[in-house]
């Protein structure tokens, strides 16, 4: 498993909106070293999502640069962006964004098929039970509760220890409890497989998990927050 | 990414699908039937024709021509090693039921009948056969007859009875059940009386005027080779007199005239069939297109994970095409169970056991299956492909924001789609017709005819915005809003209506209006009776026994048959040679009709020249198509004929315009009085009889001079209007399918719409709207979608079969409004009644589920 580090510089987007340009991020910069936890947060509309669709890969900055393990991205055509996400990169998203058509178990083989690995089937289950649904397996996500449907996605998401996990609001439409094991889950998968881990969210609850916090405002950095220097942070 | 992933996906995202399943096959299943209806119809009488090739010619070889075989190819044929010959002469004659030798009081019924005469061994392959089992020679003797079993009823007769042929009795001895080379009976004149030789000689028959039709059959020994029959038909081509209209046939050849006749049949109807799959992938890409709205979350979560655009394509364009593939299989299944029904139904029309007998009539046809099967997935390819390139344009930030931007499509992906498109339907028509040219008229054709669909479509639906809402009832003010709502479904589904009800109503107006003419062109004072042979001597009586039957407006005129030697002294042989055209050829070689008459019949015209102004040689006067085309001499040319040995020469001083649609009698070479009277010649002559009277004047007439051959025209005019009614049903029943794959069509985007439509009815629902108020709400908005789609079909339809009665046809074509304005009403209740049941679904549903099921999206 490789370790990963990630920069972004001045990025910037702009949208149109009612044919006015519409700032959402302005020339963001920051810098996330391998294994280390960074939390964004910040107000609704203060550019978090953006700025995780950005580093992700998932959209195009208007202006700056994003560089993973000193690559640039956002010049890359689709498919490369594709097969970067495949190796690199998980994501846990506030809406679950489990496939429907699919069971709790071929959701999270399906990042493993991509990848072509042998035992993809054994894995997923290993890492179902992990997340404590070992006997759910073969419920489709309507049979599920958000809580559950969390997990599933937080077992695919790590399925293919990705060195780099994206979070987006993962606990935004969890009960507070629900949220809380998530979270711990999610973290405490993150130490073991030694992933880079940038969450999204609004809750201090959970950014207080993480080695260092990252504030927007308005599309801009506003503050930072060191909590704990991890091991990368001695690397830097 | 391995094909076993995508192969996978495919299976999972299969889970799903039963909506969508029953919709594709509602689409397909359709078109597909139709097209492997038609092939499968067409290639089980093909291969009956092949593998029945020998019974069909009911031997090896055979001599064909409308004159006695010439006595050097018999003796040709005779002596090809190993040989058989069988001589078959073929006439169209009239017959009467028995009775005494006097004439009793009521004349006997009779019937016109195709004669057919064997001499030696018959057949020589396939089976004739005949109750009671018996040979043929054995049955006829001198003095018998074997009839079709339709001739007993038809005369009240039956076997052991007298029949009157040409006068003298004979003894019906048995039927014949089946005879091998009798193939298209749809178009014979009568049914079969089969007689000998012997028993022909002993009637006036066979006169000077009788038309037949001779046949040499050659059976060669077993184990002849492909290149030694090849080689025996050369030989025998080299008897042939090169002036006369003989052909030799193998059976190798298997009835090329036949299978050519089908082969063009089969190319129109395989495009009516094609029209309707065409019409079925409208409602194919309207399915895939909603199925992919439905899935952009899917798809921007698999281009998360790592699935690249393209694979996230192959994925949604495999599952297309294996729903296509299934509901194509559906429509293969109708199209074999249809082919299983159509030997009964084709009773009229083939009623040959060789060809369409059980066992005989092959039902199940993999060429076909796979042909509908390889159509109907063409068909979902090509119409699915726009909608699914969309797949390549969902943004994988998605997943974030619902409202991301779609990534940049090149609008060269969507114009070549669009080009995809077309060149597909081109290449599926090509298929089907095996025509380039003719796929390239249909594509044009269709797609000018969809554009221009298409435009009014759009058209009426922005007319329907512009309509002020402000007055009316609520239902009307809604249904026209829903019409006018932005979005290509109303527009496709309406352009799928519009394209059935277009084929279907063309078909229907050039059908009635074709037959209605063939009906009514028979002018009032057109003959009813045509006399043929009558002989010199027999015309005055006959004259006054027709007068006697109430006859009116009877004429006769003498007939005398001549053979053209020369045109300004060049031998018609060397003119043969020099002429590329076979219908020249024809012209120049066969046995010409000439008549001798001062003054011309009302119905010709001179155009060139004047008639019999000359003093000096004997004048003739010419029919102009056939001077100038086939002919090519013109006024002035001197014509040389060769009467039964007597040359005789003619100038050429007129030319005339005949109106040949007045059925008179009329003639191509008109002679001067005074040039033929001493000619050895017959009389032809016409009548008309008071209706009701036809039969019985036949029966009289063929009593006293049993000669003489009766043809009722209306009888014949009857037998080819049932031969084009069929054909005309076939098309229909084609075309009908594709209005019912429209309407197919129309249900399924009404159900891929269900979630929008579940939407409206929960908010109508939950704004205090009743249920009845909700289903006329809908009513009118299918209603004016099918009005729509009615009034440009309809018009649609009127304009292809204008253009295809007077220009195809050469026929008036007229309007009817009151039948466009049934097709309309038809149209738009068909449409409410298949809009309003696919809607009932959403109606059903609380609107509580549906809000709820919203708010969770």
């Amino acid at each position: 498993m490789s370790t990963l580090r990630l920069e972004a510089r001045e990025l910037t987007k702009v949208l149109s909106s009612g044919g006015k340009p519409l700032t959402i991020l302005d020339r963001v910069s920051l810098a996330v070293a391998a294994r280390e936890f960074v939390a964004i947060l910040g107000p609704s509309g203060s550019g978090k999502s953006t700025l995780l669709a950005l580093l992700a890969g998932l959209d195009r900055p208007t202006s700056g640069s994003v560089h993973i393990d000193g690559r640039e991205i956002q010049d890359l055509s689709e498919d490369e962006l594709a097969i970067l996400r495949r190796d690199h990169v998980g994501f846990v998203f506030q809406a679950f964004q489990l496939l429907n058509h699919l069971t709790a178990l071929e959701n999270v083989r399906l990042p493993l098929e991509l990848r072509q690995e042998p035992s993809a089937g054994k894995q997923a289950a290993v890492l179902l039970s992990q997340v404590g649904l070992a006997e759910r397996g073969h419920h489709y996500p309507s049979q599920l509760s958000g809580g559950e449907q969390q997990r599933v996605a937080v077992a695919r998401a790590f399925a293919t220890r990705p060195s780099l996990l994206l979070a987006d609001e993962p606990t935004g439409n969890l009960d507070s409890k629900t949220g809380t094991f998530v979270l711990s889950m999610m973290s405490e998968l993150q130490r073991q497989h030694g992933t880079t881990l940038i969450l999204v969210t609004h809750d201090p609850a959970a950014a207080s998990l993480a080695d260092r916090s990252i504030y927007l405002l308005d599309g801009r950095v506003d503050r930072e927050e060191i909590r704990r220097a991890t091991a990368a942070e001695s690397t830097r | 990414m391995t094909f076993r992933f995508v192969a996978r996906q495919i299976l999972r995202e299969f889970r799903g699908a039963g909506s969508r399943l029953l919709y594709f096959t509602l689409c397909l299943t359709l078109g597909v039937g139709a097209v492997v209806l038609v092939a499968g119809l067409s290639l089980a009488l093909d291969q009956s024709i092949r593998r029945e090739a020998r019974s069909l010619l009911a031997a090896d070889l055979a001599v064909l021509g409308s004159r006695p075989t010439p006595p050097e190819v018999v003796a040709a044929a005779e002596q090809l090693p190993g040989s058989r010959t069988s001589r078959v002469v073929e006439t169209v004659t009239i017959v009467a039921a028995g009775g005494g030798a006097e004439p009793a009081e009521r004349p006997p019924r009779t019937l016109l009948v195709e004669l057919k005469i064997v001499d030696g061994p018959y057949p020589f392959y396939g089976a004739l056969r005949l109750e009671p089992d018996a040979r043929l020679d054995d049955l006829l003797g001198s003095d018998g007859v074997v009839v079709a079993p339709d001739l007993l009823p038809r005369l009240g007769t039956q076997v052991g009875d007298t029949l009157r042929l040409g006068g003298e009795p004979f003894t019906i001895r048995g039927v014949v059940l089946e005879e091998p080379d009798r193939i298209g009976a749809a178009l014979t004149l009568g049914p079969r009386v089969f007689a000998s030789r012997a028993g022909l000689a002993r009637t006036p028959l066979q006169g000077f005027g009788s038309r037949i039709d001779t046949k040499l059959l050659i059976a060669l020994p077993e184990g002849t080779t492909p290149a030694q029959l090849r080689g025996a038909k050369a030989e025998l081509e080299a008897y042939l007199p090169p002036e006369e209209r003989f052909r030799v046939e193998t059976y190798d050849q298997a009835q090329p005239a036949i299978r050519r006749g089908l082969d063009r049949l089969e190319r129109y109807l395989g495009l009516v069939a094609l029209l309707s799959l065409l019409v079925g992938g409208i409602g194919v890409g309207q399915a895939v297109r909603s199925w992919v709205s439905s899935r952009l979350d899917a798809i921007a979560v698999l281009k998360c994970l790592g699935v690249r655009p393209r694979e996230a394509l192959a994925l949604y364009f495999g599952q297309a095409l294996l729903l296509g593939l299934i509901g194509s299989l559906a429509g293969a299944v109708l199209g074999t169970a249809l082919l299983y029904l159509t030997p009964a139904l084709l009773a009229d029309l083939i009623p040959s056991p060789t060809l369409v007998g059980t066992g005989r009539f092959q039902v199940w046809q993999p060429a076909a299956i796979v042909r509908g099967l390889l159509l109907g997935v063409g068909v979902t390819a090509i119409f699915g492909l726009l909608p699914l390139s969309r797949v390549l344009q969902v943004p994988p930030s998605r997943v974030l924001r619902r409202d991301a931007e779609p990534l940049a499509g090149s609008r060269t992906l969507v114009a070549g789609c669009g080009v995809l498109l077309i060149l597909g339907i081109g290449a599926l028509a090509a298929a089907q017709s095996g025509s380039p040219r003719l796929a390239a008229q249909f594509t044009g054709g269709l797609l000018a005819t969809t554009i221009a669909l298409a435009t009014a479509a759009w058209g009426l639906t922005r007319i329907a915005q512009r309509v002020p809402r402000g007055t009316g009832r609520l239902w009307l003010r809604h249904g026209l809003a829903s019409l006018g709502r932005p979005g290509a479904a109303t527009v496709g589904a309406i352009v799928a209506v519009g394209l059935g009800l277009l084929v279907v109503f063309a078909t229907r107006q050039v059908q009635t209006q074709l037959l209605e003419q063939m009906a009514e062109e028979l002018p009032k004072d057109a003959p009813s009776m045509f006399l043929v042979d009558v002989q010199t001597d027999q015309w005055d009586p006959l004259a006054s026994l027709l007068k006697e039957q109430g006859a009116s407006d009877t004429r006769s005129v003498p007939v005398v048959m001549a053979r053209l030697r020369a045109i300004d002294g060049v031998k018609v042989a060397e003119l043969v040679e020099t002429s590329a055209r076979r219908s020249r050829r024809w012209a120049l070689t066969r046995e010409q009709r000439l008549t001798y008459m001062q003054t011309l019949p009302e119905d010709n015209r001179i155009v060139e020249g004047a008639l019999w102004a000359d003093p000096s040689p004997y004048e003739i006067s010419l029919e102009e198509e056939f001077a100038r085309e086939d002919l090519g001499v013109g006024v002035g040319a001197m014509l040389e004929f060769d009467l039964q040995g007597i040359p005789i020469e003619f100038k050429v001083t007129s030319l005339r315009a005949v109106d040949w649609e007045s059925f008179g009698i009329n003639f191509f070479l008109v002679a001067e009085p005074g040039s033929l009277e001493e000619a050895p010649q017959f009389r032809l002559a016409t009548t008309q009889i008071p209706k009701g009277m036809e039969q019985a004047t036949q029966d009289i007439v063929v009593s006293r001079f049993p000669n003489i051959t009766v043809v009722m025209l209306r009888d014949l005019l009857d037998r080819v209007i049932s031969l084009l009614s069929l054909l005309g049903i076939a098309i229909s029943l084609l075309g009908a399918f594709t209005l019912v794959a429209g309407f197919a069509i129309l249900t399924a985007t009404v159900g891929v719409e269900s979630r929008r439509r579940g939407r409206e009815v929960a908010l109508m629902k939950t704004l205090g709207m009743k249920r009845n108020g909700i289903a006329a709400l809908f009513a009118t908005e299918y209603a004016l979608m099918g009005l729509v789609a009615g009034i440009i079909g309809a018009a649609g339809g009127g304009v292809v079969s204008w253009i295809a009665l007077t220009e195809g046809m050469e026929l008036e074509w007229s309007f009817r409004p009151l039948e466009y304005l049934q097709a309309i009403a038809i149209c738009t209740l068909l449409t409410v009644v298949a809009g309003v049941a696919a809607s009932i679904g959403p109606m059903r549903r609380r609107p509580v589920e549906v809000l709820r099921e919203l708010e969770s999206a």
